[in-house]
């Protein structure tokens, strides 16, 4: 008997709705939108509340506070703190260091900064996974071994300390190769060493799908009709892959947001003047014992984005691919279970 | 019954003569001492950047030097004292001072005897000759104050020995240096480290990972660059050195050990807590405040120094050839947030020489003024405003850096700001081959007090050298190098100190830099050492000799 056509649910709606229930994800996705928006207001807040720019120094000026005059940098060097909207929204939460720049302002800034590489490393990485593990599980052979084993190595290697290093010699000379070439300034640095530093871990699981889905009769009937590797890979294979690929994306743009604060507060990522909150991280800590929020609020910022972005990246998973939990769930009830059962064929006393 | 009684009355006195004899032996030992001062010890410090080199030929920041002071010594040195006590020029392994003859271009010294190197190899005349070689060959920064001798200009061309104007007897121990020309500041330069006499089997290359043998009365045992290096005593000093030199001071501890901690707050943390006893630069400025008024007169004092800090324009290349843009660039300064940058550790000055050094007389020729400035750029109109601004990781430089790079911005120029590992930054800088060497920052300490110590290395055109140059702006003009050469041949007096006043002005009239402060530096020991002991050269910094424990 075939069923109404007003009960029958895609993927999609069915995923849509199981992501709906999902109050905790919800509430995180708020938050992680909440601060895409602070950190897109920040040329209003900086033009038309603070009236200052981001890398705009005010080390010998003075601001009025509730018509008290106050200096923003004191002759012994320390900041001036959060004024709030004391001065009109001025320095609302302080100067960032002794060179008076508005905290508030940089805080806004150093997120775009930080939303940018996390978000283009992420799709970089990403979209060079989707390449390798669809070449390497639907060719196999040599092919896979070769990008299996360059991954593998990738991966085996202290990605931190080798990103660190490669993000200084960067840093300082920036990169020439062939019509490349990127200023020793340029945001594209950190993105390229994230991205590449990251790939594996996008790239092994798409593989492991791609060799299971190589195998599937859509694919042979494709294949058996004459179609072309790279349409059956393309059209037939990526579109299977969107769940998996969709996940991924969002849990590497937290991890790629901690790689690059990592590297910026090490100097090797995002180079001064310009902020993100890892560079903040570093100048707030000099200032630690005097100005705390200097250094705890960007780390704050890094702490929301980054869970946010996990729980609503776990979140997605889970209403994408359900039956992955429930088979990830019955694997830790298996390996949490005492061995009391005798195995067959054993002998007994 | 008497015998058995006579027996016990034994045993019992024999009894408490032992327990009497057990209390008195031994005693508790500890650790501090009452007295002045405890001899021996482990001295722990640390420097926030290795030294540019722990090479006394090559090394030329005030970390090298305070490194390597109390290892390597020349024929003369400076004497072990604070203040301008310690700019005096005494003996230091020639027996007196040089006899100064043939109307001031013949130097003659005599080697004290039985002088040896920290690894047992005697100390001859002719390893003078040998030192100053070796500095030429290895494009030493310290090069250009040695070129006066005899020879030594075609030695720097070919790479050819030996240098005609050094004639040594190693029997008698003589030297005789012979210069082009009559120096009123030879006699300070014989001091400096860079030569050094070292065994003339010393490896023609950079040794700071292997530090060469020394005469002083400590020895460098174990060096890794980046991390930290070690001190033993010389067991030569004792028994030879010592003897020849008694007037020098043998040190207290036995050992040292220097690591370097990059981050200064953890350095102080340190001192605090008695896990280092020494931190050879400042605290930062966000605890400098807090660090004095704590501990000022028992664990930290503040230390005047005579230097310049400043900023470099490229004068060899677009936009800085441009003498308006540089005069621009000093007008936009404001020394005053230079002030505040530095936690109130500078004191605001505009020349290139600095307060306290002969021949230093105010002027203000640039009274910060953006309007003057930019009227200046409008007037100048460079074509190339792409620049690059160099400056150093350590703080505050870096935010002096900073803040310049922010200066040049507001001017119209495009910059690119780099900052460099502070172990390498005067290497990098100093490297014409390195590209985009447009404008930075940088800092001079006074090497001895002569003025021409802030000019021919700094400002001279033939101190602008390939590799360890000093002369970041590449400033070149034959007029003024021509007063230099006329004014380090005579004797310092006040005809000469108005003179390098005059020059003084007339440099900055060109405006190579955009001097802004004078820096003070400090002294802050933990709680164990005695801080009246410890000296603190205008040269050398803290001396190794000077550090004891209470």
């Amino acid at each position: 008997m075939p069923t109404e056509p007003s009960a029958e649910r895609g993927p999609w709606s069915l995923a849509l709705r199981r992501f709906l229930r999902n109050r905790l994800a919800l509430a995180f996705l708020g938050l992680f939108l909440l601060i895409i928006v602070f950190v897109l207001a920040a040329p209003l807040w900086a033009n038309h509340v603070a009236h200052t720019g981001p890398n705009e120094e005010h080390t010998v000026e003075q601001i009025t506070v509730n018509g008290e005059k106050k200096d923003v940098v004191s002759v012994e060097g320390k900041p001036i703190g959060p004024q709030w909207f004391g001065a009109g929204g001025k320095f609302f939460l302080g100067a960032d260091s002794r060179l008076g720049r508005d905290e508030m302002v940089r805080l806004m800034y150093g997120g775009r900064t930080s939303l940018l590489i996390g978000i283009s490393a992420a799709l970089l990485a990403t979209a060079l996974a989707i390449v390798l593990g669809l070449l390497a599980g639907y060719f196999g052979g040599w092919v896979d071994s070769l990008i299996a084993r360059t991954l593998d190595v990738i991966w085996s290697l202290p990605v931190f300390l080798i990103g660190l290093a490669v993000g200084i010699a960067l840093a300082v000379g920036g990169l020439k190769l062939g019509p490349l070439e990127l200023s020793s300034g340029s945001l594209w640095n950190p993105i390229l060493i994230i991205s590449i530093f990251t790939v594996p871990y996008i790239a092994r699981p798409i593989r492991g799908e791609v060799l299971s889905l190589s195998r599937k009769e859509f694919v042979e009937a494709a294949i058996a009709q004459g179609a072309s590797p790279g349409r059956v890979m393309f059209t037939e294979i990526l579109p299977n892959l969107a769940s998996t690929v969709i996940v991924f994306f969002t849990l590497m743009i937290a991890n790629s947001m901690l790689f690059e604060a990592g590297l910026s507060f090490l100097g090797a990522g995002v180079q001064p003047p310009n902020s993100s909150w890892g560079t903040m991280i570093t100048v707030g800590v000099e200032l630690l014992r005097i100005q705390p929020l200097l250094a705890i609020l960007p780390g704050l910022m890094i702490m929301l984005t980054v869970l946010s972005l996990n729980i609503v990246g776990d979140a997605l998973r889970d209403a994408l691919d359900p039956r992955g939990k429930a088979r990830l769930d019955a694997a830790l009830q298996f390996e949490a279970q005492p061995a009391t059962a005798k195995p067959v064929g054993e002998a007994t006393l | 019954m008497k015998k058995l009684g006579a027996v016990i009355a034994v045993l019992v006195l024999a009894a408490l003569s032992t327990i009497g004899l057990a209390s008195c032996g031994g005693g508790s030992s500890t650790s501090g001492g009452g007295g002045e001062g405890q001899k021996g010890g482990t001295l722990d410090g640390t420097y926030a950047s290795f030294p540019d080199y722990l090479d006394p030929a090559l090394s030329y920041t005030a970390e090298g030097w305070t490194a390597m002071a109390d290892t390597y010594i020349p024929l003369l040195t400076y004497k072990h004292a604070n203040g301008v006590e310690g700019s005096e020029v005494i003996p230091g392994l020639a027996k007196e001072l040089p006899k100064i003859s043939n109307g001031g271009k013949t130097y003659t010294l005599f080697l004290r005897p039985g002088l040896k190197y920290s690894d047992g190899s005697p100390v001859k005349a002719s390893d003078f000759p040998f030192a100053v070689e070796r500095m030429i060959k290895l494009n030493s920064g310290g090069s250009s104050f040695y070129l006066k001798i005899v020879g030594a200009e075609q030695f720097a061309k070919t790479k050819q020995g030996p240098i005609s104007g050094i004639k040594t007897n190693d029997k008698t121990g003589e030297i005789s240096i012979e210069l082009e020309g009559p120096s009123g500041t030879f006699t300070n330069e014989l001091g400096l480290m860079f030569v050094a006499p070292l065994p003339q089997d010393t490896p023609i290359e950079d040794l700071s990972g292997n530090p060469p043998p020394g005469t002083g009365p400590y020895m460098i045992t174990k060096s890794q660059p980046g991390k930290g290096w070690e001190y033993e005593r010389n067991p030569y000093w004792a028994k030879d050195n010592g003897k020849a030199m008694p007037e020098y001071p043998e040190g207290v501890v036995d050992h040292a050990k220097m690591t370097v901690i990059r981050n200064p707050e953890t350095q102080v943390d340190d001192i605090e807590r008695g896990t280092y006893q020494w931190m050879q630069n400042p605290p930062p400025a966000s605890r400098y405040a807090e660090v004095k008024e704590k501990f000022e007169g028992t664990q930290f004092r503040i230390e005047p120094t005579i230097s310049t800090y400043y900023f470099w324009m490229n004068t060899k290349k677009p936009p800085f050839d441009d003498v308006k843009v540089r005069q621009a660039v000093n007008y936009a300064v404001d020394a005053k947030a230079l002030e505040r940058i530095y936690a109130g550790q500078i004191t605001s000055t505009q020349q290139i020489l600095p307060p306290g050094m002969p021949g230093y007389e105010q002027f203000e020729l640039y009274p910060h003024s953006m309007d003057k400035a930019e009227e200046l750029m409008k007037e100048a109109n460079p074509s190339d405003k792409d620049i690059t601004v160099w400056t150093d990781t350590e703080s505050p430089n870096n935010e002096a850096g900073e803040y310049f790079n922010e200066i040049l911005k507001e001017l119209g120029f495009n910059t690119t700001l780099k900052q460099i590992n502070a172990d390498n930054y005067f290497t990098v800088i100093g490297n014409l081959s390195t590209p985009d060497l447009d404008a930075g920052w940088s800092d001079w300490f006074q090497d001895y007090p002569h003025p021409n110590d802030f000019f021919q290395p700094l400002l001279a055109g033939e101190s602008i050298q390939p590799t360890n140059n000093n002369n970041f702006a590449q400033y070149e003009n034959p007029a003024i190098d021509k007063k230099m050469v006329e004014l380090a041949e005579a004797q310092l007096g006040p005809e000469q100190e108005a003179a390098y006043a005059k020059m003084d002005e007339e440099v900055m009239e060109d405006a190579p830099w955009a001097p802004y402060g004078t820096r003070t530096l400090s002294t802050f020991v933990s709680d164990e050492i005695e801080l009246e002991s410890v000296i603190f050269n205008p040269t050398f910094g803290h001396y190794l000799t000077s550090f004891e424990f209470k």
